[in-house]
Order: structure tokens, then sequence, then C-alpha cells
């Protein structure tokens, strides 16, 4: 074989297969320090096997190899060094070596972290690893050409931003760690230690909800900044693949402090722990095979792994379910369960649990509805309204004991004891509603829900201040939820309160729009990589501010011909609410005038053209000696201009490819002041050249039409607020993971 | 415990046939053009955007354009909802809505472009 990242990759296979077989050996027979070692060895031994295979395919992807068919689709020559690597990822094969990496990465830790349980968790740990090795072998990125193209497809233009340079390693950093507490959970399962698991395992699963979050949250940003549809969440299948997980991973969460804190909940934490980690393969399947192709965005082509996804689900669930079977009778029940106070903190948790149980199954029923109509009759989708309309009375629910639960007690609390501390809830829920109620009725429903989330917020704030004062780790819960509470609020003001409209903004006419006024300036364009962007830029003022916003339209030439655009909103933001506009449409007008007119001279030809007469003398290479690279190649044209009828004058206007739209190579005209030429074209063979004239025209010349740009502006409320809140929530997982870090002191 | 329990299968069992009554609601099926002329319900159509053939009415704020599925069957699209970030003439888009015959117009409640991202390309001559 002399394909040296699949041989690595084979070899990676190995050392994981070896390392589960000395864990294995551990767990059933007695503890052998030479097994250990081995099952250790050869597990750090995978780890750095798969680090060099990335390293192997960074540094193809960094030399342009383009002999890989994976590098060759998802890079080019002309990418900067932030794109190039982050191609690494931008496709399925790289972003599974990606995931296998983190996971060796975390496997070490966990490796080192589990002690006596350490043969039962990697044991588990690996097999996870071993299906996503042979996932990686049987879809490789190493996969070779028989040529070498000269140039790669490069980077969709999308995913040229810096949000998604990082958003996938961010979200398999959270599908990676969400193995960690199903191995924690059903180790401790297989050895009959139904607490005990439950503390160390702890960290990682806040760190998995903070890492997925992070992830789902840059994703949600970059839609909000670059795709322009103004939105944020548009329940794609793609984006609900990494919510479901999360959600089940909050359930989880709230699941095991539920058990730390009062030992309820065994039972349903083993459930909870296979969901979450399950969903993280059903998603991977759902978004990875091809199933879904016809209903989302995103288009996905089956790579032949599909059967192995499957059989890999089908494992994981045969294993959970089975080891849970076995055990279930012996799972001690509760010692306090019987007398369980509905009126407690206890109460709250487990029917937080159960919400986002439900609104997990709603949405994981919704994003596989074309797979469950297909078998009953057509594949068919479920519209966007199914999420909303089913998770609205979940949120609701949510919210509302968001605003009370936090300040009880463990065990029974009395009604009359809590509710002199709803002052802040009350304040919250109040100014919310007013607030709500001021900008227009929004329904019932919405109501209810921006209701309670100033409830939360009032509440959690008033709690996380107080928490904070007395000491930081403690405030983690109170930050998070103050988080979700200001995240609803967001979500309800920018999608109930968004107004848009669309105007035509014809280039120096003034306009208003949603109580701005707009004054387009005219385009501008500038070459960028293989593609030409198309600069909008608008005067705005309201009042006394002022500024321009300056969205674009990005064109590119595809490798099929076709020609690619991307418009790019403008956004303003301000703390209440963001100003987005974003271009839905360029009319470059109809005009003879100011944005030139094309002249085409033959060499030895006097042409005469408005009140101007030229002469072609020939061509002028002078920029060319000395020059080796194509780059900086000067060419130009050596012409004589009169104006009308007076002395001939010499011009020497150049060409610099690349820099055509630049004003300081163009020519001034003799005659009247603001007249330029631009060369534009040569010919040697015909021995021609084109420019373009910038000027004025002769009188009585037909009617202009200015160029025109169609946009959509719209006043998003909440938006600052949302992002606030989300931040928030995953500040508090962070604090969280510290609060919850194994003290040195003991280890 | 036991009146728990009860209560939470009543609220869970609830919330599931709510679920499923807007599930089967919001149900849109896969259809050609010739069978979304016809039907009654929300459908989904797939197709390319002719080539010169979008336009935005100012007038009635939306986007039209004529879609063209794989068999050559067309009908006209009217869209007023955000805009998609890369349409544009020769993509593939996914509508959603309902044919009205008065206007014979499709009128698209959601758009679907199939954007090229991550998944998708397959080099040629592999």
């Amino acid at each position: 074989m002399n394909n040296l990242g699949l041989m690595t990759m084979w070899l990676g296979l190995v050392a994981i297969c070896i390392s589960s077989i000395c864990y294995g050996t551990l767990c059933f027979k007695k503890e052998s320090i030479a097994t250990r070692s081995a099952a250790r060895l050869s597990f750090i031994a995978f780890a750095a096997l798969m680090t060099i295979a990335s390293i192997l395919l960074m540094h193809f992807i960094l030399n342009h190899d383009f002999r890989y068919s994976y590098i060759a689709e998802y890079s080019s020559r002309d990418l900067p060094l932030e794109y190039l690597i982050s191609s690494f990822w931008a496709g399925q094969e790289g972003s599974f070596l990606l995931w296998v990496l983190i996971g060796s990465w975390l496997g070490i830790l966990l490796m080192f972290k589990a002690r006596v349980m350490e043969p039962h968790v990697m044991l588990i740990y690996n097999l996870n690893n071993i299906f996503l090795a042979i996932l990686l072998i049987k879809q490789s990125p190493f996969r070779m050409l028989s040529f070498f193209p000269p140039d790669g497809q490069g980077l969709n233009m999308l995913l040229q931003d810096p949000w998604m340079v990082i958003h996938p390693p961010v979200v398999f950093l959270g599908y990676a760690a969400f193995a960690v507490p199903f191995a924690y959970a059903f180790a401790a399962l297989w050895r009959r230690e139904y607490d005990g698991w439950v503390k160390p395992a702890m960290p990682w699963t806040i760190f998995a909800f903070v890492s997925l979050g992070a992830g789902i949250i840059i994703g949600g940003y970059w839609s909000y900044k670059v795709l322009g549809w103004g939105g944020y969440w548009g329940w794609d299948p793609v984006e609900n693949a990494s919510l479901l997980p999360w959600l089940a991973g909050i359930a989880l969460m709230h699941g095991m402090i539920l058990q730390q804190m009062r030992r309820k909940l065994r039972k349903t934490n083993f459930v909870l722990a296979a969901f979450s980690f399950i969903l993280v393969i059903y998603c991977t399947f759902l978004t990875r095979s091809g199933v879904l192709s016809d209903f989302s965005v995103h288009s996905f082509v089956d790579l032949g792994i599909t059967g192995w996804l499957v059989l890999f689900m089908f494992v994981f669930v045969a294993i959970s379910l089975g080891l849970f079977i076995v055990r279930a009778k012996e799972i001690p029940v509760s010692e306090k369960g019987n007398h369980m106070s509905y009126f407690s903190r206890e109460f709250g948790f487990i029917a937080v649990v159960v919400i986002l149980c439900l609104s997990t199954v709603i949405i994981g029923l919704g994003t596989s509805a074309p797979l469950i109509t297909r078998v009953l009759e057509k594949a068919s989708k479920v519209s966007t309204e199914f999420y909303v309309d089913t998770n609205l009375p979940l949120g609701i629910l949510m919210l509302f004991l968001l605003g009370f639960v936090p300040l009880m007690a463990w065990g029974k609390n009395s009604f009359s004891g809590l509710v002199p501390k709803l002052t802040w809830t009350l304040i919250g829920a109040i100014a919310s509603g007013v607030v709500t109620l001021v900008n227009g009725y929004p329904g019932m429903g919405v109501l209810l829900l921006s209701l309670f989330a100033g409830a939360a917020v009032g509440m959690n704030l008033f709690l996380a201040q107080r928490l904070i004062r007395k000491r930081i780790t403690i405030s983690s819960a109170a930050v998070a939820h103050l988080g979700v509470g200001l995240m609803f609020l967001g979500i309800v003001s920018s999608s109930a309160y968004d107004r848009s409209e669309k105007v035509l903004l014809a280039q120096g006419d003034l306009q208003s729009a949603m109580g701005y006024e707009m004054k387009f300036q005219g385009p501008t364009f500038s070459r960028e990589g293989k593609g030409v962007r198309l600069h909008l830029p608008l005067e705005v003022k309201k009042e006394s501010s002022q500024f321009v916003a300056r969205p674009d339209i990005f064109s590119e030439r595809g490798r099929d011909g076709q020609i690619k655009r991307f418009t790019h909103p403008y956004i303003q933001r301000g703390l209440i609410s963001d100003l987005y506009i974003s271009p839905v449409d360029f009319d470059p007008g109809e005009s003879k005038g100011d944005h030139g007119s094309h002249l085409h001279l033959k060499k030895g030809q006097k042409v005469g053209f408005h009140d101007y007469e030229f002469t072609f003398i020939g061509f002028d290479v002078s920029g060319m000696m000395g020059r080796k690279a194509a780059q900086a190649m000067k060419v130009g044209a050596d012409i004589t201009v009169s104006y009308k009828g007076a002395e001939p004058v010499s011009l020497k206007p150049m060409m610099i490819p690349g820099k055509e739209d630049d004003p300081s190579i163009r020519v001034r005209l003799p005659g009247p002041e603001d007249a330029f030429l631009t060369l534009i074209g040569i010919d040697a063979g015909a021995k021609t050249v084109t420019f373009i004239y910038q000027g004025r025209e002769p009188a009585a010349k037909k009617q202009e039409k200015p160029p025109a740009l169609i946009a959509e502006v719209s006043i998003k409320p909440g938006m600052t607020v949302l992002w606030l809140g989300v931040f928030l929530i995953l500040v508090g997982g962070v604090i969280g993971i510290v609060r919850r870090l194994p003290k040195r002191t003991i280890s | 415990m036991k009146k728990s329990y009860i209560i939470g299968a009543v609220v869970i069992a609830l919330a599931l046939v709510m679920a499923m009554y807007s599930f089967k609601s919001t149900l849109t099926s896969y259809v050609r053009v010739s069978e979304a002329r016809v039907s009654k319900r929300p459908v989904q159509v797939a197709g390319i955007v002719v080539k010169g053939s979008k336009r935005y009415d100012l007038k009635s704020n939306s986007l039209i354009f004529t879609l063209r599925e794989d068999g050559g069957d067309e009908m006209v699209v009217q869209y007023d909802g955000p805009r998609p970030a890369n349409f544009d003439d020769v993509t593939k888009v996914v509508a959603t809505g309902k044919y009205e015959p008065k206007e014979e117009t499709f009128t698209a409640k959601e758009l679907l472009v199939k954007c090229p991202t991550k998944y998708e390309r397959r080099v040629q001559g592999e």
C-alpha cells in the first residue's frame, strides 16, 4: 500500500482493537499490570496514529496535493490559510477524521481519570471509536484520483467565514464528549455501581453540553450574519441533528444532578445516557446517509456508509437495552421515593427532565418524518409550524418552572414560605408583560412565553447576583437559567415583532424604509479570488444618527459554469433591536453615461468617439520587462487622442490583470475635467484593444436608468438579548464544570 | 407516587396526542407538478429555476419564478418569505405550498435552496 494516510488509519484500527481486547480481558479476568499497560499503550498508539493521519491530511491540504480527491473537492490554490485549514473538515470524510481525532484525545484524558472503572469505561468507549475508525476507512479522506488535477474545486463561499472555521470542530467536540457519560453509565451498570458513576461523569456531561451548545449557537449566529434570510434557526434536519442530542443531554444533566444530590432517577439516568449518545449516532445517520436528501437545505449524498451507521446504532441500542434489562431489577429505587412532595425542588427537576425528553421526542419525530412516512406511503416532511406549535407549550411550562423552582429547597416546601420570595419573579413577569403588550398583543401562547421568560429572568438575575457574591462557582445554574430566560425573550421579540419591508433604492434617490432614510450611493466592484464582489453602500439616517450600511453581493463562476451569487446582509446592531439590510436584487440600470461605454480600437485606425478622435499606435510592453511572475504583469497601449480637433495628445494607459476596476490605473483624457479611459482588454493576435470610457455623454442621448438595489430592510428586536442569553447559558455551563471538577487535594 | 405517575402519564400522553395531530396536519408530501396542480393540501415540489424567469414583484413584495421539474413540466411559483441566501437561476429548489388554480400560480410558504454545502459534490473522473 503506498497510501500513507490510509495505512495510518488501518494501523489505528488495529491499535484500538488491541486496546479493546486488553480492556475486555481486564473486565472479565483479574487485574494484571501488564495487560493494563498494553491496553493503555495501544490506546495511546491509536490516538497518536489518528493525530499522524490528521497531520498528514493537513500537510497534503497545505501543499495542494490534489491527487487526493477529498482535497481536490474542498480546497483550491487561492484559499487563504484559515480556509485551507477549515477545508480539512469541509466534507464528510474529513469531519469524521476530526471526530475520531477529538475522540481519541478525550479518550486519553478519560483513561487516566476513570480509575477503578477504567477497563469497563474504556471498553465501551472504544467500541464507539472502533466504529468511527471503520467508517473512516470505508469513507477515507485519503482516497486518491488516478490523475493530478491542476487545481481543486475550492471551498464553498458560504463556508468562507471565520465562524464556519470553528463551528465543525466545536460540534464534534460535543459529539465526541457525549460518548463519555454513556461509557460511564454502562460501565457502572455492568459493575453494579449504580451511584458511583455520576460524580466522575458529571463534568463530562456538562462539557458535552457546553461544547455542543456552543457549536449550535455558532451555527445560528453564522446563519444570521452570513445567509441573509434574517433568521438564526430554520428547523432544518441538519440543525435538528445537533439540537436533539443536546436537549437529551440537558435532560441527562438534570437527572444526574438529582441523582447526585438526592439519590433519585437512577434508572432514568441510564436511559437518558443511552438516549443522548444513541441520538448522536442516529442524527449522524439522518444527516450523513442521504435518507433526507430531498428534505434538507444541505444536500447529502450516500457515500456507502448507511449500512454501517445502521449497524452501529443497532449494536449500541442492543448493548444498552440488554445491560439495562439484565440489571433493571437490581437497581435500588430511591429510599425517599415514596414520599416525594409535588411542591419541591425534586419535582421541578423531574418535570424539566420530562419536558426536555418530550421536546426531544417530538423534534425527533418531526425530523424523521420523511423516514416514517416513507414506510407508510409517500415520503413527506413536516413544516416548521410543527416544531413551533408543539414546542411552544413545552417552552411555556419550562419557563414557568424556572420562575420559582430554583428558589425552592430540597424536600417539602411550604407555599406560604415561597410566596414572599417571589418579588423578583413578579417584577420580571410584569415588566416583560407590559413591554410585550405595549408592542402589540402577540397571541396567548407567545404572551405567556414572554411573561414566564420575564419571570425567569427576574428571579434568576436576583439569584445569580446573590450567589456570585457568595461564591462564583455556586452560581452556575442561576447564570445558565438567566441565559435561558433571556434567550426566550430574544426568541419571542425577534420572531413575533420582526418587521420588514422591501424597498427599491435607485442610485441617489432618498427613500424611507422602516423609519430610516436611505440613499443608495451606487455600486462599486472589487475582485476577490475567483469572483467579484458588488458593494452596495447605503447612506442610512435616522434622527441624529447616521452611518453607511454596506451589504454586498458576491458572484463566482462555479466549476459547472454557472454563476453563483451570495448575498451578504449588513447588520447595524443595537441594544434593543438590529437593523438588518439584506440585498434582494440588483439592477445595473441602463446608462451609456458615467458608467462607461466600451471603445474598440484597431491598430493604425483612426476612430471618432463623441468629441474625441483616437488612434491606436501600438502595444507598450515596457511594463513586462524584468518581470517573472504573471501577477504584477503590466501591459499597455500607445494611443493618441485629440479633443474637438485639437492637437493630438499621446497617452499610455496600462492594464494590470486583476486590477481593472481600480480607478488608479485609468488615464485622464484631454478636454473636459471628468473624462477617463481604462484599458480592459488586449488582443495581440487581432491587434485590437478595448477601453471603457467614463465621462460626459454628448447631449440628446437616450434616457438613463440609474442602477437600483432592491433591499429587504428589517427591524429585529431582541437579537442582542438573544445572543447574550445563549452566551450566559454557556458561561453557566463552564462555571458548572469548574465547580464539579475533582478536587486536586483528593487526587 | 402512584398519583404522580398517573398525572405524568396523562400529561405526556396529551402532549404526544397533540404532537401527532400537529404532525399529521403539517405533513406535506413530495409530489410532481401535475399532482400539485390538483392537490388541495400543501405539498412540496422540487425542480430548477428556469433561467431568466426570476423576478421580484415589488407590488406583492414577492419573488416570482418558473419552476421546471425533471420531466420538463413547469409552473409559476410565487414566494414572499425571506430570501434564500444563494438563490439564483438554475439552482435546484424545493417549494412548499399550495397551487392556486385561479391565478395559475403555486404560492410557496417555504423555499428550500439546495445549498452546495459540505456533503455534496463528487469529483468527476473517479
